[in-house]
């Protein structure tokens, strides 16, 4: 098989964040394991990052080692990637690399002179999350006094004519405001909206309970969705994620293992999905400090671990759809079966769907919709992995 | 759902946000957005690259010049790729 090019890279370029968002995909343990415990920590060397991130000059060479493989895209995005102070030298970097660049934000720290900065800096676009339609609700799911200063932030982005996409993580507790969330996002003028049912990886995998929404809830959302979607074609161009769990097939996670994304995370272990770290914690992922992104790409272990079809176990090796969905996700797999080379339980035809229906049977027949849930937390692991050198 | 129907005096530009590329990996043509690609076959590439403000009637009189194609039959063509690109959000109309 010859091996595919990827098209774009999520980097990853900080875990801190203002935000608690009990949904964050980011490790639990925020402590991506790529080194050995007896391996030296490594230090930056022009010492502008002591918690481990990547500097500046690290992820320069990533951006320049991402596009000669053939990315077009790069996503910068955290944690709070305003939260570096780089941002003013990582986005000329990914132009001159000829690299679309989009800025994933919750847009907390974002004044009139920033905005006006990663304009000129050449940004080609921004993608603001925002948490509901409303403030009550919205700083409540985020943890934080966050929406009044969010829509500011969305005035300011539009005044400085960057291309605006809203981003809306939905679960059980803010689904039944999708038509209000819509409207918002017509009121601000974004271009793109992206409602996305939650992802079970993450906080979200471990707040699953408070946050998967009922059966009855997601029809009515993706109806509401499809309508929108009519309705403002031209307008705004909504994408809506499907809500994993209670769909019968798999979703083609990444359209493939290996096949057209990479992520390279905050203390720069290269993952075949942002997920994989923490919920395939066995397998082996290197690190850009250690190995160029070529290599990584090509020959590492954790890339062609899933790459293909042949790895494929069945019912998906036989599957008419194999090349279709990829066997679904692997992350999810080794979550909710305990190895990542079994098809995704959310397959009907696998073994292993029953683990699915009890989680939705138990939701389906609870009244109960507001359990407790944990908001996530600012990594420290991060600083206990590099702290020990003298 | 509403067809669009672009008028042969609309001005037709790439969308804010998206750009025309190469990619040097294939040499083909590819539209950026965000999170987003797509590979243009070299129909699409190529009226594409006159959406600069240029009307529909121009582009199609553009392109039916080089190619010495046939107006009618073209013009439903181009208009067809640009209505689906339209309500994508990839090329706006004024």
């Amino acid at each position: 098989m010859t091996t595919p090019r990827p098209y774009a890279l999520l980097a990853e370029i900080t875990y801190r964040c203002p935000l608690h968002c009990p949904y964050c995909s980011n490790p639990v343990t925020a402590l991506p394991v790529a080194a050995s415990p007896c391996e030296a920590p490594r230090r930056p060397r022009d010492g502008g990052y002591s918690n481990g991130e990547l500097t500046t000059d690290e992820w320069k060479r990533v951006i320049r080692e991402a596009a000669a493989l053939g990315v077009l895209q790069i996503g910068l995005s955290g944690g709070e990637p305003l939260a570096r102070r780089d941002l003013g030298e990582l986005i000329p970097a990914a132009r001159e690399a000829n690299l679309y660049t989009n800025l994933i934000t919750s847009g907390i720290g974002l004044d009139d002179d920033r905005v006006r900065a990663l304009r000129d800096a050449g940004l080609d676009s921004i993608q603001l999350s925002f948490q509901s339609d409303e403030s009550s609700l919205a700083d409540e799911i985020a943890g934080a006094h966050a929406h009044e200063c969010k829509l500011d932030v969305a005035a300011k982005i539009r005044e400085a004519r960057i291309p605006l996409s809203l981003n809306f993580v939905i679960h059980r507790r803010n689904i039944d405001r999708l038509p209000q969330m819509i409207d918002l996002a017509e009121a601000l003028g974004a271009e793109r909206v992206e409602l996305a049912n939650v992802q079970f990886y993450g906080w979200a995998f471990r707040n699953r309970a408070a946050l998967l929404p009922t059966l009855e809830q997601v029809d009515r959302a993706r109806d509401i969705a499809t309508a929108a979607k009519a309705r403002l074609a031209g307008k705004i161009d909504i994408f809506y994620v499907l809500p994993d769990y209670h769909e019968r097939r798999p979703k083609p996670c990444l359209n493939g293992w290996g096949r057209r994304y990479l992520t390279v995370n905050a203390v720069g272990d290269v993952l075949p999905c942002p997920n994989a770290s923490s919920a395939i914690p066995h397998l082996r992922f290197e690190n850009v400090r250690t190995r160029d992104l070529d290599w990584i790409w090509q020959e590492s272990e954790s890339f062609n671990r899933f790459r293909g079809t042949e790895w494929m176990p069945e019912p998906c090796r036989s599957c008419p759809q194999r090349e279709i969905d990829f066997g679904g996700c692997r992350c999810q797999a080794a979550l909710l079966t305990g190895d990542a080379a079994n098809t995704d339980p959310v397959c009907e035809l696998s073994p292993n769907r029953a683990r699915v229906d009890a989680i939705l049977h138990d939701i389906n027949s609870s009244s109960d919709r507001a359990r407790d849930w944990i908001y996530r937390v600012n990594p420290k692991s991060l600083d206990r992995r590099f702290a020990t050198t003298p | 759902m509403g067809t669009t129907t672009i008028s042969d005096s609309a001005e037709l530009r790439l969308a804010e946000g998206v750009r025309l590329q190469t990619d040097s990996v294939t040499g083909k043509s590819v539209l950026l957005y965000p999170e987003g690609i797509v590979e243009l076959n070299e129909t699409a590439h190529e009226i594409l690259a006159r959406c600069d403000g240029r009307t529909l009637a121009e582009i199609v009189q553009a392109l039916a010049e080089e190619y010495d194609a046939e107006i009618d039959a073209l013009a439903a063509d181009v208009r067809d790729t640009l209505s689906d690109l339209q309500r994508r959000k990839l090329v706006e109309l004024r």
